[in-house]
Order: C-alpha cells, then sequence, then structure tokens
C-alpha cells in the first residue's frame, strides 16, 4: 500500500532546512528518502527502466540547485514531486515517438493466458482484490501496457493517485490544475483504462 | 451501461473517498438501487485496484552517487538546469551551447594563466629574479618552478602531487611552512624557491612525513583564500584536481597505502567537493574551515615556532627511514 502524504513529512521540514544551509548529509537523506518512490512514478509515466533513473537523476541534481529557492508555501513532498512529474511529462512529450514506437511493438500480445485472465477480470463479478491482482503477473503486464496507452496527463494523474496514492489536493498542487480538473482527469483515465483493457481482451 | 462523464467523475470520486458526507450517502443510494449504476462503480473500482496492483520497481542502487556524478558533470562543463517550461527546448539548447562554449574559453584563459604564471621566464637582475632564502636551512634551487611539477617521480608506488595555497599573508605563510618542514625533520628533503608572488616548495619523503608536514598547515590552513590539489597519476591527462581541498582531505589522499588507493580517494573528494560546491549557502571558506576546531575566523596567522638552535625550545623529530614514497610540491601563491 503507498504511504500516505502525511506519514512521510514527518522529518522533512528538518532535513530541508539543513539543505538550505549546505547540509550535504541532510540533503542525501531526503534524496534517499524518496529515490524510490519519485523512479517509481516516473517510471510507471514513462514506461522506460533508463529513461526513468536519468530523470530521477535529473529530478534530484535540479532539486539540489533549487532547494535555496524553496520557500516552503507547499510541503517537500509535493515540491520534488513537481519537478519528477512535470520533467518527466515534458520529456515524454519531447519524445512522442518513443510512446508510439512501445505501443506499436507490444500490441496484441496478449496470449491465451493473459487474454482468459483479463477476460476473468473484466467480468466485474465483484471488486478485486490489489493483493490477489498483484500475483497475476501477466495481468499486471497488461495493465502496464493499457496504462502507456493512455496519454501522459491522465496517466500522470491515475499514477499519482492509484500508485502513489496522493490524494486530490496534492495531485492539483502537483500538477498545477484546479482540483476539480484532477476529479474529471481522473474520472476519464480510469474509464479510458477500462476501455483499452476490454480492447486488449478481443 | 454506457459511459456517463458526471456519474463517473462522481462514482471515481467516491471510490477515493474525496466526496463530501452529503454526495457519498447520495452514491450510496444510487448503488443500492441501481444495478448498473452498481456494476460501473466496481469497473472503475477495478481499474483502480489493478494499476495499485502494479508491482513497485526499486530505484537503481547507485542513483546517488549517479547523482553527485551528474552535478560534477554540470559544474565542470558549467551547464545549466533543464528548463521545464514547454516550448523552451530550442532557447535552452542554445544557451547551453553558449554556456558550454563560454565555459570552454574560461578554462582555456584560467589555464593559460595558470601555464603562463608557472614557466613565465625570470630575467637575471630582473624584478622576479628568484632570491636565495637565507633565513631557513631548506635547500635552494635555481628555479623551482621549471621543474615542478614531476608527475612521474613516484607514480605507481607512492604518491605525487601539487598543492596551491593562496594567501594575502605571503610572508607570514611562507615562515610557517618552513617551521614546519623543519620541525618535521624534513629540511634536508625539501627544496624552496622564492619568487616575488610565490613561494615554491618541493618535498620528497615518506608519506608519514608529508602527512605529518600537511597536518600541521592545519591551523592556517583557514587563513588561505583558496587551496587546490593536483594528483598525478602515470598519464598526465588523468591528474585529478580537488578544489577547494581541505587539510584533511589532503591527508586523507597522501596518507594511502599506493598511488592507486590516493587517486581512489582523491577522485571521491573531489566528487564530494563539486556536490557541495553545488548546494546552496556554499562557502568555499567554510569548506575549507571544515577541519578547524573553532568557527570563528582568525585574521592573524600564527606565527611561526621558533627555529632556535636551543635544544630545549626546538626537537627535531628523526628524519623517515621509510625512503622516497611522496613527492608534494607546495606552490605558495600571494593574493592580490
Amino acid at each position: 500500500m503507498p504511504l500516505s502524504a502525511a506519514s512521510i513529512n514527518i522529518d522533512d521540514s528538518v532535513l530541508v532546512q539543513r539543505s538550505q544551509t549546505g547540509d550535504l548529509e541532510a540533503m542525501e537523506r531526503l534524496i534517499l528518502k524518496y529515490q524510490g518512490r519519485i523512479y517509481n512514478v516516473i517510471l510507471k509515466i514513462s514506461g522506460n527502466s533508463d529513461d526513468a533513473a536519468e530523470l530521477t537523476q535529473e529530478t534530484f541534481v535540479k532539486v539540489i540547485e533549487s532547494i535555496e529557492k524553496f520557500k516552503g508555501k507547499s510541503s517537500f513532498y509535493t515540491w520534488v514531486f513537481r519537478i519528477a512529474v512535470n520533467l518527466t511529462l515534458n520529456y515524454c512529450q519531447r519524445s512522442a515517438k518513443m510512446t508510439t514506437r512501445s505501443l506499436d511493438t507490444e500490441e496484441d500480445e496478449a496470449d491465451g493466458q493473459g487474454r482468459q485472465g483479463l477476460k476473468e477480470f473484466l467480468s466485474d463479478e465483484s471488486v478485486a482484490d490489489p493483493a490477489v491482482l498483484a500475483q497475476r503477473r501477466e495481468l499486471c503486464a497488461l495493465a502496464k501496457q493499457a496504462l502507456l496507452r493512455l496519454d501522459e496527463p491522465q496517466r500522470a494523474v491515475m499514477v499519482l493517485r492509484d500508485i502513489e496514492g496522493m490524494n486530490y489536493a496534492d495531485i492539483a498542487d502537483v500538477l498545477n490544475i484546479e482540483l476539480g480538473t484532477v476529479r474529471s482527469r481522473l474520472s476519464r483515465a480510469r474509464s479510458h483504462l477500462r476501455e483499452v483493457l476490454e480492447a486488449m481482451q478481443k | 451501461m454506457k459511459a456517463n462523464p458526471q456519474i463517473d467523475e462522481l462514482l471515481s470520486s467516491f471510490i477515493d473517498g474525496e466526496l463530501p458526507l452529503r454526495q457519498q450517502t447520495e452514491v450510496q443510494r444510487l448503488v443500492a438501487r441501481d444495478a448498473e449504476v452498481a456494476r460501473r462503480l466496481r469497473q472503475l473500482q477495478n481499474c483502480k485496484n489493478l494499476v495499485n496492483a502494479l508491482p513497485a520497481e526499486p530505484a537503481p542502487v547507485d542513483m546517488l552517487e549517479q547523482v553527485k556524478q551528474s552535478l560534477e558533470r554540470r559544474t565542470l562543463l558549467g551547464e545549466h538546469s533543464m528548463s521545464v517550461r514547454s516550448g523552451a527546448g530550442a532557447r535552452h539548447l542554445k544557451i547551453r551551447r553558449f554556456v558550454a562554449a563560454a565555459a570552454m574559453i574560461a578554462l582555456m584563459g584560467g589555464l593559460g594563466a595558470v601555464v603562463y604564471q608557472i614557466v613565465v621566464p625570470v630575467s637575471p637582475g630582473g624584478p622576479g629574479r628568484p632570491v636565495a632564502d637565507s633565513i631557513h636551512p631548506v635547500r635552494v634551487i635555481p628555479d623551482l618552478a621549471e621543474v615542478a611539477p614531476t608527475p612521474s617521480v613516484v607514480a605507481g608506488q607512492g604518491f605525487s602531487g601539487r598543492l596551491e595555497l593562496r594567501t594575502t599573508a605571503l610572508a607570514q605563510a611562507d615562515a610557517f611552512i618552513k617551521a614546519v618542514i623543519e620541525d618535521n625533520g624534513l629540511a634536508g628533503f625539501a627544496e624552496s624557491q622564492v619568487l616575488p608572488d610565490r613561494r615554491v616548495y618541493r618535498i620528497e619523503c615518506g608519506r608519514e612525513g608529508l602527512d605529518r608536514v600537511i597536518a600541521d598547515l592545519g591551523p592556517i590552513w583557514k587563513n588561505f583564500d583558496s587551496a587546490r590539489l593536483v594528483v598525478y597519476t602515470d598519464r598526465f591527462a588523468d591528474a585529478v584536481v580537488v578544489e577547494p581541498v581541505t587539510v584533511r582531505q589532503v591527508v586523507q589522499i597522501v596518507g594511502q597505502d599506493n598511488s592507486e588507493s590516493s587517486v581512489h580517494v582523491a577522485r571521491r573528494a573531489a566528487v564530494m567537493n563539486s556536490f557541495a560546491q553545488a548546494m546552496p549557502g556554499r562557502d568555499i571558506r567554510s569548506v575549507l574551515q571544515d577541519d578547524s576546531t573553532t568557527t570563528i575566523a582568525t585574521p592573524e596567522i600564527p606565527r611561526p615556532r621558533l627555529a632556535s638552535n636551543d635544544p630545549a625550545i626546538k626537537a627535531i623529530p628523526a628524519p623517515p627511514q621509510d625512503g622516497v614514497q611522496a613527492s608534494m610540491t607546495i606552490v605558495l601563491l600571494n593574493t592580490q
């Protein structure tokens, strides 16, 4: 389960203050604390591990370079994710071919087992338990492909909510959009994902 | 059920617990009496659960190291961070190219100035003529600057490096360094040269002896405006530059068992310093002072210990017995 935003903010302000005075150890602790989650969010949006590693690096370089300007108007947590998601979305826009290529090569990769699993999943007889779903690798592989077929803004909002576990207000802060936009974009993203999965099943 | 964007939005927010209590109750009633709405709710919930079930993948283990290296590259190339604003790509590229070109020009200029300072010929009898040192029994050679550095002296087995220190109090620092060399019994292992704008000392001795000399410079380290260490490897092009370097870093680098370890520690120090320089609030002096026991700046360089012949005042330790393993050229430059 993703950690809540509140539970990770406990010592951030102290570490940020120390970092702002040039404390290397504090900055290293912040990086170590967030690197896994930042990497994971970037990976799920970009869909490529090499790009994700590079963008995570770029994120923290930018954090180090800009920490002095961080005024604490928002939490450090949302600030660092804003940098990461902005870099990732810009990167995805610049290299739109990457997404197209990955979709082309992975299209119709659902084999018999995967298709059967997907059919069961889409029957909607009950609400599936995420822990159970996580053990069905073929289904997760299809879900990854489906997620990459959403446009980047929809993918970003879905990753921040359903993987990172952010609340709507934090998502609005990270993406610099209205709360209502978060609501509608997330709803459309889920609906779209459902359509993509249904198309993959056929 | 055909998807209805308004209903979907309501159901999606309900799933996330982002609805006010009154709307939550309305959705619950709607789901209870309409099977299609209940089915749609399950569909959306399952989509959320499926994405939530995607396995988290760990970040590369060397991420922190990569960040440091990235910062180091940026510092060396004078790169600025990438702009996140859309449509700024072309402008950003131009700026990067311009900055890179400017950095190269500045680097070449700086390098040229340093080379000029080192190799500029001194006219006999002119103002730049080296002055023989008669105060201390440190050996004086005709023009040490012309023969230093000598990267090949101990490369492969020992340590070979060049330490450049800048100060506004050249005479006091010079006296202090000579006293330190003498007090460590290394006068016979050191050569010095006096120029109007600099003092050059070449010490060839055991690593332990050199380490003691460097460690003894600790008290005046904070008075240097800058400190730069060049560690030579077998190939000159591979020399490692640590700047600003602290006295502790120099001691650690010199104190290694072999040349390879010294270079490794020097590279690590260079990366750490680069990392530190990219941090906000960085202050070269504060980095230089990290070994001092006090944070209060002392404007005066301590007086050198007396070079008296009185054995009660001056006890010279025995010269090193471990053979020549380290070669260090210390260049003390006058900051105008």
